[in-house]
């Protein structure tokens, strides 16, 4: 017999209000949960979908929609475009090592589908540094290099030729195939420039220009250079580090509020387990006073009623990290849909770290609201206690 | 210490041959508050208990016997008046020192049992070693024997009978071998059968050389005893 089993057994005379009260704590914890492991995963989506484009800035058309950024990364077809001869300026641009002009379109099959046709050149090398390629990058005309997605998708391979999905009368040879990089772009066939140019007829124009500088850290000063060339006028430059600081201040400040709100319920929550052994307490009032009898001592009841309260935050802190888990998929699509941006990678992000984050955070929780019913207990004089009715 | 105590069992006649005071009360009163009324439970109370001594407090209701026995066993401390156990003083002990002395000198036994229903006979019983830090596997086994519930060990108090209960009571009472063994009407919730066999406990304690102090309403009970002492008004009646 030890001193937890005890405190177990008294948990469990009351199941239906214990487990109430369990709840509450298991709600909050779930909350805070979700909201720690939403952080991490939103953060290390960013992160990766930064590494995935490759460029420090982007591009855009004057006029464009704002999330153009979003655009580039998960395709889409432009309703601007830019001139192919600003290239020559972007590129020659102080501070800028290099610039990969795109050509960038969405159609839709049929049934529906989109499908993402890009028209590179051989720079696109130089900002994709992350780009694994079997075979090689589309150079002659008709050549299309596929995503991991998209060979997988149209059961082609290197050498293969096939219609082109959502340009009838079209025809292309598969000159080589990425492997994946868990984004959007592996859904994605690109094939040279001037073809795409030619095939969506917009001759000596592009959709953007991603690029990449020789020192990251100048990036204000290429950026205001860019705005300052002479083709600045029609550009919208997109320093997309800061662009991406942009989405994560605004997640961020959204994110205290949540937390506020998690917060609170722990707080809630506390509150309850609280009163709900403190009635435990005026129901075992003279069972206190026999324990006092055989010899407990004030701190040996402060701790008895103490550790229930832990037990209980405990354990409902464990059944919301499960609550929370269960639930991680719903939530991930849920926010998804809601959220200005969303990077490509897990959303909810749950780590075992911010597992034991909230299990140690129910349990400070468990001993914070335990102390007042271990105060109230312990401090119940023996024969009050044993005179008590029951 | 060196105590003999020879108790002359053939009459019903206990005869000390050589005795020691373990308990001895000092003018006794206690006092409470009722709004803004005073209760006087206890007005100078004072007598001795000798080691070994089977006695009964008794006296009618609100005569104050509840209050005198908490007195004895250290759960509350007198508004005046001082009790010596085994020669020193417990007045201005702390509730620290005062529970170390209920937890190693005095069992203490109630009209209500007083059974934590969670638990198994077993564990009430080794319930006060929980507290006292003692091994006492054993001594539970040997008293389990005692008071005839072997066969019970692993039963719950709802499963056991009163004078089950009570029995149950009286051994956990006695599992860290205190010097003396307090009870409050331990029959008042049993039958006159459980009451015998609670009787005959005690009366099979007392030839082990226990001190008893029983508050009892029972006259069977209280006649069972060496001395009685009868608390009127919260004063003893000569
Ligand atoms: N906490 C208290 N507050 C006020 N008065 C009390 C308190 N405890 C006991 N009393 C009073 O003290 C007196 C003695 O009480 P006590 O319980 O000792 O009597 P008793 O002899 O044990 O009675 P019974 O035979 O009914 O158990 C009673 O008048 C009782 O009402
Ligand atoms: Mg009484």
């Amino acid at each position: 017999m030890t001193w937890a089993k005890i405190a177990l057994q008294n948990m469990l005379r009351r199941k239906l209000r214990t487990f109430a009260t369990m709840m509450g704590v298991a709600v909050a914890v779930a909350a805070l949960f979700s909201l720690l492991a939403f952080q991490r995963g939103y953060q290390n989506g960013m992160r990766d979908e930064l590494d995935r484009l490759g460029a420090h800035v982007l591009v855009v058309p004057k006029g464009c929609p704002y999330d153009s950024a979003s655009m580039a990364l998960h395709g889409a077809s432009w309703p601007c475009y830019l001139k192919s001869a600003y290239l020559e300026q972007v590129r020659t641009t102080r501070g800028v090592s290099v610039a990969a002009p795109i050509f960038m379109n969405a159609l839709y099959e049929s049934n529906g589908t989109q499908q993402v046709y890009l028209g590179i050149n051989e720079t696109i090398q130089a900002v994709k540094p992350g780009w694994k390629l079997e075979g090689s990058l589309p150079t002659k005309t008709g050549e299309i290099l596929l995503g991991a997605t998209a060979a997988k998708n149209l059961h082609l391979q290197i050498g293969q030729e096939f219609n082109l999905p959502a340009i009838p009368g079209e025809r292309g040879k598969v000159c080589g195939v990425l492997a994946s990089t868990q984004g959007a772009e592996d859904a994605f066939l690109y094939m040279p420039l001037s073809d795409a140019q030619r095939l969506f007829k917009r001759p000596a124009q592009l959709t953007h220009i991603l690029v990449r500088l020789q020192d990251p850290n100048a990036l204000e000063n290429v950026v205001e250079a860019l705005r300052g060339c002479e083709a600045g006028m029609d550009m919208n430059i997109v320093p997309l580090t800061h662009l991406f600081q942009t989405i994560q201040g605004l997640v961020n400040s959204t994110r205290l509020l949540l937390g506020c709100i998690a917060l609170i319920a722990l707080i809630v929550a506390g509150a309850g387990v609280s009163n709900t052994v403190l009635m435990a307490v005026t129901e075992r009032t003279r069972e206190i006073g026999v324990m006092r009898s055989v010899g407990a001592s004030t701190s040996d009841i402060f701790r008895l009623i103490w550790l229930e309260t832990v037990q209980i935050c405990l354990v409902g802190g464990v059944l919301g990290v499960l609550t929370a888990l269960i639930g991680a998929q719903h939530l991930e699509e849920w926010l998804r849909n809601r959220l200005p941006f969303s990077p490509s990678g897990a959303l909810i992000h749950p780590e075992a770290g911010i597992m034991l984050l909230c299990l140690l955070g129910a349990a400070v929780l468990g001993s914070m609201a335990g102390l007042l019913p271990a105060w109230r207990a312990s401090r119940l004089s023996p024969v009050e206690a044993i005179r008590a009715a029951l | 210490m060196v105590v003999a105590m020879y108790a002359k069992q053939n009459e019903g006649v206990h005869e000390r041959v050589e005795s020691k005071v373990l308990v001895s009360a000092k003018g006794l009163t206690k006092t409470y508050r009722r709004g803004t009324e005073e209760v006087r439970a206890l007005d100078g109370v004072s007598f001795d208990l000798q080691q070994g001594e089977f006695t009964a407090i008794v006296g009618q209701s609100g005569a104050g016997k509840t209050t005198l026995l908490h007195l004895l066993g250290c759960m509350d401390t007198p508004t005046s008046g001082e009790i010596i156990i085994g020669g020193h003083s417990t007045k201005g002990l702390s509730d620290r020192a005062l529970t170390q002395l209920r937890r190693e000198q005095v069992g203490f036994v109630f009209q209500h049992f007083g059974l934590l229903p969670t638990l198994t006979v077993m564990e009430n019983l080794l319930l006060p070693t929980l507290f006292s830090k003692r091994e006492a596997k054993a001594r539970a086994n040997e008293l389990l024997e005692q008071v005839g519930l072997t066969q019970r060990r692993n039963h719950h108090p709802n499963q056991l009978s009163g004078g089950e209960m009570q029995r149950v009571a009286i051994a956990r009472a006695l599992i860290n071998r205190p010097q003396i063994l307090l009870a409050d009407e331990p029959t008042g919730n049993l039958d006159s059968v459980n009451g015998e066999a609670i009787l005959q406990l005690f009366h099979q304690l007392h030839r082990e050389g226990l001190t008893i102090v029983v508050v009892t309403h029972n006259p069977i009970l209280a006649d069972a005893t060496q001395r009685q002492l009868v608390l009127r008004d919260g004063q003893l009646v000569p």
